[in-house]
């Protein structure tokens, strides 16, 4: 027959509570890593993330009231200088992606930006050392904005495409009805458009560069002065944490938690911005 | 100022686009020249054997890749096992039980969160904090206690990972049709049942291609594993060793490597790196594009 | 005459989802091994009507449902939905047979998930019986462990039609069953409902009159949520005796 005992049924029912336990359970679990993480840099970080700490250049071993200005000044310069090397290219090649969908290279070049997507982010610090380090013979800011631009590009170009296939065709139709070419429309009408899309790829590209530590190894390399010049090293926020990281200085640690603090605050904050753009 | 006529303008504006186009494929193929190039020298000196080689001795001129391989692999895999039961979890308790719209979004966020930390932070968390605890465990197991190592790295990997392979599983959990999950349960199933027999194997294609994309994201972490994997150049003997994996031991050499042939191995293991790397996406994409896994 | 036996008693019923009300105190005895259609315009509270009766309800959390359900000494309305489900059976309007099982594996599909256990000598004989039934054997047998997906719209339906009754149920509740099914399809679903009566008491909703006259013995006409007319499908299409009943199958006659 197809009926059962109440035993079975109990036991199915049973079986079915403990399973939804079960993955509630492990699903919120994750809370404690990411809120230990939290805890403790906000707890490490906040004492030492003071003035000092923005103001001042790093200090000797030993002595105290060491700063990150130059890691500071430094990750904005070098992410800087990536984002405008990666934001109009990015942006002419998702218009590429998006409009010449029958170009014989469209097919080719979403492949290599997809490529790129891809790469280990260490790999990008190796070429950029090859083609801009050991030509100039020393380590730069240049090279590793090159790198992190690279990294940066397959964001901005995604969603640039995503954004501006998206636009419906009668946009286009109306301002070609009125006369304009199609750089008129491109530019004027059409991108205008996709400025909530473009931006919140491009907040999410930086946040993600900011972060990024591996290519800048042996690209900026880091430099315990403060440099303005491009080309030469400089240092960067994920440089000075990873560094002081590892070193058995009490006063290094410190500041590397409040340079924790400081990133985490700053790269989190962007992606959450990034993602209220969309809406 | 030149002025360009409109006509040009537009002309030069399409030309801009497409040569942008060209311009990037090309980067690429420069980009993996040079990497082939450059890896050239080790290549045809050491060649094979260098694939194989379990001595990294630079100083005596002997390279080889399997330390840093096996090291890569096995903090990957092991780093995966330990995610699948949370990604499965997150992967089904959001796209399948949960209505709630405030837990969902603060499941999402916390993913959001997990996915946004930098590697670097990671690994510094993990250095002080995952680390010591390692280390009394190692202690009371009567170990030697690193601390660092295989271990600790496949922790933060598994952690690192997870948001990958939820994203993707929950949405292909969350598109199972509702026709199929009202079928089922109006033949008696509760919803451990349907999740076992319909939702699941509906969607087995997507989960397993996520968990993929999710193991290519761990073979290509770098700082945080570099942190806390403890920087040893042979071929890890248990989970408790520390070793080195491929990304790993060229952010630790590379800047201090003079040799023309020990750069050209570190830049060896990099394409190598790369090639796995490579490999296991397209591996994913295949999955995705072959069983027609439905995202949204 | 025939001896009516009811089979089961919808008493003082009453749905609600958030303040709205679908069904409003409705009571109706259905009748054994007869099949009953369900009728009226949209929104008349027909689907939400058969959904109680196997308790699908109990998955939306903003549905209020009042009110007794009995069939054999039991309310439905209080046992565990997972028994009521294994005793009343559903048919959906777009057939859904499980795409990741075969068709043998689709007739067994409520034993699979139920978790009961059948000998191989059982799961042959159930599949056999239950194809035949529906006249899907002989389409399928050379097929029977492959994947259905290249079964057409009726085929799907019957053996959704023949997933259901795997498991003996008391009761076969029909949901517009052929309403995304073509005319030859649905003909010989409707051929089917007319044999299988004799097995199982059939409730089937449908919004096509033509096929409330075919194939019902009995017909229960809802408007706004209330039982308006409840009778023989002959007297209801003959002489119906409330004016919204007449209103509504003739505006529908034309």
């Amino acid at each position: 027959m197809s009926t059962q005992t109440r035993e079975k049924l109990n036991q199915r029912l049973l079986i079915n509570k403990i399973f939804y336990k079960l993955i509630e359970f492990l699903s919120f679990s994750l809370l404690i890593p990411l809120g230990l993480i939290l805890f403790y840099i906000i707890k490490n970080g906040i004492a030492y993330l003071n003035l000092d700490f923005f103001l001042n250049m790093p200090a000797p071993v030993g002595e105290t009231g060491g700063g990150a200005f130059n890691a500071i000044i430094g990750s904005f310069m070098i992410v800087g200088l990536a984002g405008l090397i990666a934001i109009p290219l990015g942006i002419l090649i998702g218009i590429f992606l998006g409009e010449f969908k029958d170009h014989k290279m469209n097919n080719l070049t979403r492949i290599a930006i997809e490529t790129l997507q891809g790469i280990p982010s260490i790999i990008y610090g190796i070429v950029a050392y090859v083609w801009f380090v050991l030509p100039f013979g020393n380590f730069s800011a240049f090279s590793a904005s090159f790198a992190l631009a690279l990294m940066m590009l397959p964001m901005v170009a995604k969603a640039t495409e995503e954004t501006i296939v998206m636009i419906p065709y009668t946009l286009k139709e109306a301002s070609y009805a009125l006369g304009a070419n199609y750089y008129t429309t491109i530019i004027k009408v059409i991108l205008p458009s996709c400025m909530k899309g473009i931006s919140s790829g491009v907040l999410i590209g930086i946040s993600r560069i900011l972060g990024e530590t591996a290519p800048l190894l042996f690209t900026a390399f880091g430099n315990a002065f403060l440099n303005f010049n491009m080309g030469k090293p400089m240092n960067a926020l994920p440089l000075l944490i990873y560094n002081y990281a590892s070193s058995p200085y009490q006063e290094w640690q410190q500041i590397a938690w409040a340079a924790s603090l400081f990133l985490i605050i700053i790269v989190l904050g962007l992606s959450i911005i990034a993602k209220n753009v969309i809406k | 100022m030149i002025k360009i006529s409109n006509k040009r303008k537009n002309k030069l504006f399409k030309s801009t686009l497409k040569f942008s186009g060209y311009f990037t494929v090309f980067l690429i193929a420069l980009f993996l020249i040079t990497l082939i190039y450059n890896s050239f020298l080790s290549l045809s000196t050491l060649s094979l054997p260098f694939l194989f080689g379990s001595k990294w001795e630079p100083n005596a001129g002997n390279f080889g890749a399997a330390p840093f391989v096996i090291g890569t692999l096995l903090t990957s895999l092991l780093a995966l096992l330990i995610s699948i039961p949370f990604s499965l979890s997150l992967s089904v308790y959001i796209g399948y039980f949960l209505k709630n719209k405030k837990r969902k979004n603060m499941l999402e966020t916390l993913m959001d969160l997990l996915a946004g930390i930098p590697s670097v932070i990671y690994g510094f968390w993990g250095l002080m904090i995952l680390v010591p605890i390692i280390i009394s465990f190692q202690t009371k197991l009567g170990v030697v206690p690193y601390g660092v190592g295989i271990l600790a790295a496949s922790l933060i990997l598994a952690i690192m990972i997870i948001p990958y392979s939820v994203s993707l599983g929950k949405d292909v959990i969350n598109l199972v049709p509702s026709d199929l999950i009202e079928a089922a349960i109006a033949l008696g199933a509760t919803p451990y049942e349907v999740v076992k027999h319909i939702a699941i194997p509906y969607s087995f294609s997507g989960l397993f291609a996520g968990h993929v994309m999710a193991f290519g994201r761990a073979i290509s972490e770098t700082m945080a594993v570099t942190m806390v994997i403890g920087n040893r150049n042979f071929i890890p003997k248990s989970l408790m060793d520390p070793a080195n994996t491929l990304a790993s031991v060229i952010a630790n050499e590379f800047g201090e490597a003079s040799d023309p042939l020990y750069v050209s191995s570190l830049i060896e293991l990099g394409l190598i790196l790369l090639l796995i790397t490579t490999t296991v996406n397209i591996i994913g994409k295949f999955i995705v594009k072959a069983y027609h896994v439905h995202t949204n | 005459m025939t001896e009516k036996e009811i089979i089961l008693s919808v008493e003082s019923l009453s749905i609600s989802v958030k303040k709205h009300k679908i069904i409003k105190n409705l009571s109706i005895s259905f009748y054994k091994n007869k099949v009953t259609a369900i009728m009226g315009p949209s929104g008349c509270g027909k689907t939400t009507l058969i959904r109680s009766l196997n308790r699908m309800h109990d998955l939306d959390k903003s549905f209020r449902v009042k009110g007794s359900i009995l069939f054999e000494d039991q309310n439905l309305m209080k046992i565990d939905p997972i028994l009521v489900r294994q005793q009343i059976g559903m048919v959906f309007q777009r057939p859904n047979p499980f795409p990741t099982m075969s068709i043998y594996d689709n007739v067994l599909a409520g034993y699979i998930l139920n978790g009961i256990k059948l000998t191989t000598d059982e799961k042959d004989e159930i599949v056999h019986s239950c194809l035949k039934k529906v006249g899907l054997y002989s389409e399928v047998e050379d097929n029977i462990h492959r994947k259905g997906s290249h079964l057409s719209g009726g085929q799907q339906q019957r053996l959704c039609i023949a997933r259901a009754l795997a498991m003996n149920p008391h009761v076969l509740l029909l949901d517009e069953p052929t309403s995304a099914l073509d005319p030859k399809a649905t003909t010989r679903i409707e051929d089917l409902i007319n044999e299988l009566k004799h097995e199982v008491s059939i409730i089937m909703v449908t919004h096509n009159i033509e096929q409330a006259s075919r194939v019902s013995d009995y017909t229960a006409f809802l408007y706004l949520g209330d039982l308006v007319e409840y009778d023989t499908t002959e007297t209801i299409f003959t002489v119906p005796k409330d004016k919204r009943t007449e209103e509504y199958l003739s505006r529908k006659y034309g």
